[in-house]
């Protein structure tokens, strides 16, 4: 699996979304986005979810938001994260 | 366009729900230059009262209301996560009877007509009002409010407030009331509108957008928790004292402190931005907080010292500049947002980037055409310039909204251009 590493924690918005939806476009059946945030980024994980991909959000103890989202529905996001 | 209600794709009004506020805005924008040319040129009949409440309603109404609700119908969804069903039916509803009610009232300024006072009554009642009761109810019904959703409840509420004393104020005007009440009811008319409307609108969203927006560190806890309620009880303590014939200087003193710190905080954030980059917006910003504490020091004043109608004067021109500030750095940041992302979303691999939307060169153009208005309206008034002299900051205001109009339009003719003429993908 390819990890595309998105670390948006210094982004201005909306630059962080401009980017994710320009990686969820191309993204193919091995690759993954893993997505780092100071924010729980909605507006991102609603389209995942209304472009049926698969995604977790999490939060660690820094208060940072790990946002993995992947079009394969057999990948196991829960193994990938790393919080 | 934001990251902390639950925006849904499916929620996100369409475009035109939003653009057709701004550029009605921007309209009535380059006609209140027109209209301070023809003044200033002396091409329109001269009368003192016509002329201060027109200028402050095409103002308040025109421009500041048009742009506030545009983005209202953008924002509620994604700040506060209310749904606002069927939004282009119900948008061109409220932007139909705004522009009628708002030409019907500006000719019944200058024509004290009681048919056209009746017009404007019922235009701006029906389509403010169903504004407001529209957007209310929604937010009203928020379980877990956010301090940016709880912020546009109050200003939200303001804004009906005011609205229901203009309509009262417009029908005494008409001949229809005895306007027992006029003088108390015309200040707390504007006092609801200036502070509670426009101001805690700009300061609830500046809760979520500026941190958001520039990267910058949170407000203190207590401000945000705190601020808008307080202003608003402020707002509400002022109306009974003036009811009851009290002196309310005391609270207007506190107002203006408390703009003056939230002003100041603003200004700090903003320094202390991450990643600091040159953009027109954060600018725009700047200029509004620093003209809101210069406005609101001169409003502290003047509830203990007697001032000159000069100094009034900065006042005025300082607070207008503030709100037209943060009006424009929202629009920049949204506008091209807004059409790249519905055109992404939608599947068009061409759609334009949001620097070629409105590019940012063109809104710091803008910046500094809007700094020379200012400047030169707040010189005109420190050095008591020849009236003759207002005609270069009223075509700059002009050239103003005529600018930000052109790229409003542009940004559309772009957006459906490439909605005609480009290839879509489904993924």
């Amino acid at each position: 699996m390819t990890k595309i590493t998105l670390d948006a924690r210094e982004m201005e918005h909306p630059i962080p979304l401009q980017l994710a939806l320009g990686h969820l476009q191309k993204m193919g059946q091995e690759e993954y986005l893993y997505m780092i945030h100071r924010k729980k980024p909605i507006p991102l994980i609603e389209l995942a979810k209304e472009k049926e991909f698969l995604y977790l959000v999490k939060q660690d103890t820094q208060e940072v938001w790990h946002i993995l989202i992947a079009k394969n529905q057999n990948i196991k996001l829960e193994e990938l994260v790393d919080v | 366009m934001f990251n902390q209600g639950g925006l849904s794709m499916e929620q996100a009004p369409p475009v035109m729900v939003v653009l057709r506020f701004f550029v009605t805005a921007s309209v009535f924008g380059v006609l209140l230059g027109f209209y301070l040319m023809g003044s200033v040129a002396n091409f329109l009949p001269h009368n003192e009262y016509a002329f201060q409440v027109t200028v402050i309603h095409l103002l308040s109404l025109g421009v500041m209301a048009s742009f506030m609700l545009g983005a209202l119908f953008q924002m509620l969804p994604v700040i506060a996560g209310v749904v606002i069903k069927t939004p282009t039916n119900k948008a061109t509803v409220v932007n139909i009877l705004l522009i009628i009610g708002l030409s019907s009232q500006i000719f019944a300024f200058g024509t004290a007509s009681s048919s056209l006072y009746l017009l404007a009554s019922i235009s701006l009642g029906i389509g403010l009002l169903y504004a407001m009761t529209m957007m209310l109810k929604e937010v009203i019904a928020i379980k877990d409010h956010s301090t940016s959703s709880k912020g546009m409840l109050f200003a939200l509420s303001s804004f009906f407030i005011a609205i229901v004393l203009g309509l009262y104020l417009l029908l005494t005007l008409g001949g229809y009331l005895d306007g027992a009440y006029f003088k108390e009811l015309k200040e707390i008319h504007y006092s609801f509108a200036l502070f509670g409307w426009l101001t805690l609108l700009i300061v609830s969203i500046s809760f979520q957008v500026v941190e958001m927006f520039y990267v910058t560190p949170k407000y203190p806890t207590l401000m945000s928790q705190y601020l808008v309620n307080t202003i608003f009880t402020l707002l509400v303590i002022k109306t009974v004292m003036i009811f009851m014939g009290l002196d309310s200087a005391f609270i207007n003193i506190l107002l203006s402190l408390l703009f003056i710190l939230y002003a100041g905080v603003t200004i700090h954030r903003l320094y202390r931005r991450k990643r600091p980059t040159s953009d027109a917006t954060v600018w725009f910003w700047r200029l509004g907080m620093g003209l809101l504490i210069v406005s609101m020091f001169i409003h502290l004043l003047s509830n203990i010292v007697v001032l000159n109608n000069q100094i009034m004067g900065i006042s005025y021109v300082t607070f207008i500049g503030f709100s037209l500030s943060i009006v424009f750095a929202m629009v920049y940041k949204i506008v091209p947002f807004l059409v790249w992302f519905h055109l992404s979303n939608q599947g068009y691999m061409e759609a334009p980037m949001m620097f070629d939307v409105i590019h940012p060169k063109r809104a710091k153009i803008h910046f500094k055409i809007h700094l020379a208005m200012l400047t030169l309206w707040i010189l005109s008034i420190v050095f008591q310039l020849d009236e003759v002299f207002l005609i270069i900051p009223s075509f700059l205001l002009t050239l103003s909204f005529g600018w930000l109009l052109y790229h409003l339009i542009m940004a559309i003719r772009k957006h459906n251009y490439t909605q005609k003429y480009t290839e879509k993908i489904e993924w």
